[in-house]
């Protein structure tokens, strides 16, 4: 069994978790609109895309978010720490983007062991930096020593 | 191609609750989803909830009533709070209503509230999801 290998006695405000990045293919979509349920044909249809103004298909939100929420899983060993997770999907991630989820911690609470990160996610695009996720926030509940 | 006129949604549906469905965690599809991330852990991802909320969504974005343009729709905000993680081969309850209906700056936001119940009756998952209808 994965073990939740973060202590709260380890972290300060301004803590930064370790970056995780990953490109995006039209497979990933294709395989997430299958295993999730969401069929919608923005994340499918080329032409569909383009009818609404974008330059082709689109990479799912919750794609996006669930590669956040993998950094801070893979950051605490386990997901049962993960209280919440709150997040604004602003800019579209398109095929052949790298992704990048990141994370600082902006509050500790001791009495409750609970750790708040502004979490966000950035796409580099020839050196104009994008942000599908900017100021998101993500709860996580440590447990005691 | 010619822009169709767009009719908002019918705000009289914020609070509406939709019948409950159940949904099982399923193994082979939490192995798919993980594969999908990359995630080698044995654990059942976070964000596997989004796939117990496209099991009630279909029926409140066809909802006649909702009057809501789905060609129109993107994904605009998520919020999770999970009480525990999902458990593989467990049946929850899933419960969704209509949290709210707003129009904002010629665009229509849809807020969904879905609560995962466990076998035992306690909440295992609140996730919100807000929908943007583009130029309402």
């Amino acid at each position: 069994m994965p073990e939740i290998r973060v202590r709260f006695e380890d972290l300060s405000v301004g803590y930064e978790i370790p970056k995780l990045a990953r490109s995006i293919t039209r497979e990933d979509v294709e395989r997430y609109a299958d295993v999730s349920g969401d069929r919608n044909p923005l994340h499918l249809d080329d032409g569909f895309a383009r009818s609404v103004g974008f330059p082709g298909v689109i990479a799912h939100g919750m794609f996006t978010m669930g590669h956040l929420a993998h950094c801070l899983t893979d950051w605490l060993g386990d997901p049962s720490a993960l209280s919440r997770m709150d997040v604004q999907l602003r800019a579209p991630v398109f095929l052949g983007d790298v992704i990048v989820a990141d994370g600082r911690v902006k509050a500790l609470d001791p009495k409750m062991r609970t750790v708040v990160l502004d979490v966000w996610v950035t796409v580099d695009r020839d050196g104009s930096v994008e942000y599908p996720i900017r100021r998101g926030e993500a709860e996580v509940r440590l447990p005691a020593e | 191609m010619a822009e169709e006129a767009a009719v908002p949604m019918n705000p009289a549906l914020e609070g509406k609750v939709y019948p409950p469905v159940p949904f099982t965690v399923d193994p082979e599809r939490v192995e798919r989803f993980r594969a999908a991330f990359g995630e080698e852990r044995d654990i059942v991802p976070p964000t596997f909830v989004t796939a117990a909320e496209w099991a009630v969504f279909p029926g409140i974005i066809e909802d006649p009533g909702l009057e809501l343009d789905f060609s129109r729709v993107v994904h605009a905000q998520q919020e999770y709070e999970w009480r525990r993680p999902l458990v593989v081969g467990e049946t929850l309850t899933v419960r969704p209503r209509i949290a709210s209906i707003r129009e904002k700056g010629g665009h229509g936001f849809l807020t969904v509230e879905t609560e995962l119940v466990g076998a035992d009756g306690a909440i295992v998952v609140i996730a919100r999801a807000t929908l943007i209808e583009r130029g309402v």
